[in-house]
């Protein structure tokens, strides 16, 4: 099975003949399909009707109360728009470091942004008491609050990341239209008439390379004035300037994990196993290694300051953290945020597509838990309370979140039901340009050689070979 | 073709981005001239506040005549709860409302004693900072109001607030109310709310309802910018403190100690 040859393809772009699998999965529905497609259609409806529920009788239907008034759909919040950062990494900070190992991955990272993005702006309006003015944030918007920031911050990263996705997808939009792929008027008109042009290729690749490095300040942007939200108060544990980079950190960590997860599952499910390899989960990996060393940084850097200055306001929420009453989230977050994914990434031998994939389940329960205990400690014990209420979550607020994580799944199956998972584009120009790339980039670092070694320039030796990644 | 293509969209988001532009800021401006309804320009404007005398207060004997009087009057509802509980003024143990003067309590049982405490309305309120939607704002006579109509329910306000003044309607309040004042507006759930200095009757020349019911006249109330207003006389014959003024919002009730 040839997965490089050495024939230069036409413009438009055709993969070759072993490429079927990449598009197998589009318009396939079997009897998984439609089992998943039931389970996760229950958790949505679930969702709906506990919304409505709340829509009608009040926010009371939460476990939310006067002291603790923002909770569950706040952390889901936080949450989301934290995996909304897969695509900023991997789809433009990758792809500028040249990384070609990313290619199979990019477009289901792009994916996974927008849909994250999206349900973070969901739970802030389901986290409403009027949501029927919504519009009110954007006819009366006081530019002085962190929330309108906000609003400008995530509406900029959604439309960004949404344009990229949608122009990543025209070429393969219109392969598909080309193969007849029905229905015919839907790929036939997303396609924009792209005909894999010279003209047309040199506009998207340059567009793509402007959007990679567009989105890499906007996605910084966006957690920064999040974590503004909380950062810009002054309430304790929540008032500290090293909260916008301890949540920048945390929202690469959970993006990267959710995206191992994904392709994990997709890489099984549609039988891709020669696109994304045991290698790619390796990298990973290592970035999820990386991630989760910069997470322990800043959480130790937060809490040990705030220990260390003893201030009492900080000392309650430090204490109630470590000992108290939300003791038991704060050491779980600590053990699958750190313990757990620390040990298995670190072991060379762990970090199999299995091994990855546990220690990113881990980290997307854990830092859930993160932004829980950030969000609810503070609330709790600041302010006059007198040892009530605790927050207990209701079957409203749990349904909710349930609902936000089947939605997010099943609109994400239903894409791949529509396009390729693996951007077609990518694979053909990391067949067909990679390698040359590659050689260039080298000669351009590396001293010139004498005529007639064997080198870069006359096919090389084996570690320069080109070896499927 | 590109570049009427790329000026076109570059004249589109400048314009969109001006309007936008613009109709904040005829939001925010709209919000500074919100005045207290039918005053003329003053020649010193007035700067609302209160005093609480702490030793006058008899509180620690059950006394709750204050907030009697304004719940009933500004139709705050009892759901007799405290997850769903909305209070505009309310009593609270003095080493909670001083948590950094505990050296002015020593005392076990003064520690504990409840003391009143309400919206400061304060000079510089961090509630109005965090407010989205200009919902909420500070009228040039220092009262923090809020438009029931424009808040959406997010709460930033409630967490901008330090002293935790404001309340939120978890569920339809008019249930709860125990005899409507018909006089003032009830609210929908989903809205915040707090103390607003008893704008209405200022705005008829009377005293707020709590200042009134106050059966030890413990509570002084005024214009601070009046020398001879009730509350400067209060705060210069004795000693006052803020709640937790190195916060540096410049509280506008005061406690004499």
């Amino acid at each position: 099975m040839t997965t490089f040859d050495d024939h230069p393809r036409p413009a438009g772009h055709v993969p070759g003949e072993d490429d079927s699998a990449l598009i197998e999965h589009i318009g396939k529905t079997g009897r998984p399909f439609y089992l998943t497609l039931a389970v996760l259609a229950f958790f949505v409806l679930l969702a709906a009707a506990a919304y409505l529920h709340q829509y009608r009788n009040g926010l009371g239907v939460t476990g939310l109360s006067r002291q603790i008034f923002w909770g569950v759909y706040i952390t889901n919040f936080v949450y989301f728009i934290g995996i909304s950062h897969a695509g900023a990494l991997i789809a433009a900070i990758l792809r500028l470091a040249k990384a070609e190992w990313r290619r199979p991955i990019t477009r289901a990272a792009e994916l996974i942004t927008v849909l994250a993005l999206s349900f973070g702006v969901l739970n802030i309006v389901v986290d409403l008491g009027r949501p029927e003015r919504v519009l009110n944030l954007i006819r009366y918007a006081q530019p002085l609050s962190p929330l309108v920031w906000d609003i400008v911050a995530v509406t900029v990263y959604l439309s960004a990341s949404s344009f990229y996705l949608y122009l990543s997808l025209i070429p393969d939009i219109a392969y598909l239209r080309d193969r007849g792929t029905k229905p015919r008027w839907f790929y036939q008109s997303l396609a924009l008439g792209w005909r894999g042009t010279e003209r047309q290729l040199g506009f998207f690749k340059k567009s793509s390379g402007i959007m990679a490095i567009l989105v890499i300040p906007v996605a910084v942007t966006v957690h920064t004035v999040i974590s503004f939200i909380f950062a810009m108060t002054i309430q304790p544990m929540w008032h500290s300037a090293v909260l916008a980079p301890y949540f920048v950190v945390g929202a690469i960590y959970s993006g990267i994990a959710c995206l191992i997860i994904a392709m994990a599952v997709v890489r099984f499910a549609f039988r891709l196993q020669n696109y994304v390899k045991p290698a790619h989960f390796n990298n990973l990996g290592i970035l999820l290694l990386v991630m989760a060393l910069l997470w322990l940084y800043f959480t130790l850097v937060e809490h040990l300051t705030a220990a260390y200055g003893g201030e009492p306001n900080h000392l309650v929420v430090f204490w109630s953290k470590l000992s108290g009453r939300y003791s038991l989230y704060f050491w779980a977050m600590a053990l699958l945020c750190f313990g757990i994914p620390f040990v298995i990434l670190c072991v060379r031998k762990f970090r199999t597509i299995l091994g990855t994939s546990i220690a990113s389940a881990a980290v997307l329960i854990g830092m859930w838990l993160e932004r829980y205990t950030i969000i609810v400690p503070t609330l709790t014990t600041q302010r006059l309370a007198l040892g009530r209420p605790l927050y207990f979550p209701t079957w409203v607020e749990w349904s909710i979140l349930a609902g936000c994580l089947s939605f997010f799944v099943l609109l994400f199956i239903l894409f791949t039901k529509l396009f390729p998972i693996i951007s077609l584009l990518e694979i053909k120009e990391g067949r067909d340009e990679a390698v040359a790339d590659f050689r260039v980039r080298l000669k351009s670092y590396f001293p010139a050689e004498a005529p007639g070694s064997s080198g870069i320039d006359n096919g090389g030796e084996s570690q320069f070979n080109e070896h499927p990644s | 073709m590109a570049v009427p293509r790329r000026t076109f969209l570059k004249g589109g988001l400048s314009a969109a981005a001006g309007l936008w532009a613009n109709l904040s800021f005829q939001s925010c401006s709209r919000g500074r001239s919100r005045d207290a309804s039918g005053t003329e320009a003053d020649a010193v404007p007035k700067r609302w506040a209160m005093a609480v005398d702490l030793e006058a207060c008899t509180a620690a004997q059950g006394c709750r005549e204050c907030i009697a009087a304004c719940h009933q009057i500004h139709n705050v509802p009892d759901f007799g709860n405290d997850k769903d509980e909305i209070k505009w003024i309310w009593t609270a143990p003095t080493n909670k409302v001083f948590p950094e003067n505990e050296r002015l309590f020593p005392d076990e049982m003064a520690a504990a004693s409840p003391v009143p405490v309400l919206c400061n309305h304060c000079d510089k309120p961090p509630c109005v900072k965090f407010c989205p939607t200009g919902a909420t704002w500070k009228r040039d006579d220092g009262i923090v109001m809020v438009d029931f109509h424009r808040c959406i329910g997010c709460r930033y306000c409630m967490a901008g607030c330090p002293y935790g003044s404001r309340s939120f309607n978890w569920k339809d309040p008019r249930p709860r109310i125990a005899r409507v004042n018909v006089e003032f507006p009830t609210r929908t759930k989903g809205v915040v709310e707090k103390c607003n200095f008893c704008e209405e009757r200022i705005g008829q020349n009377l005293s707020p309802a709590c200042v009134i019911a106050c059966p030890e006249n413990a509570l002084a109330w005024g214009d601070l910018n009046n020398p001879a207003s009730a509350v400067s006389r209060a705060i210069s014959a004795r000693t006052a403190i803020e709640r937790q003024p190195e916060l540096g919002t410049g509280p506008h009730v005061f406690y004499l100690i």
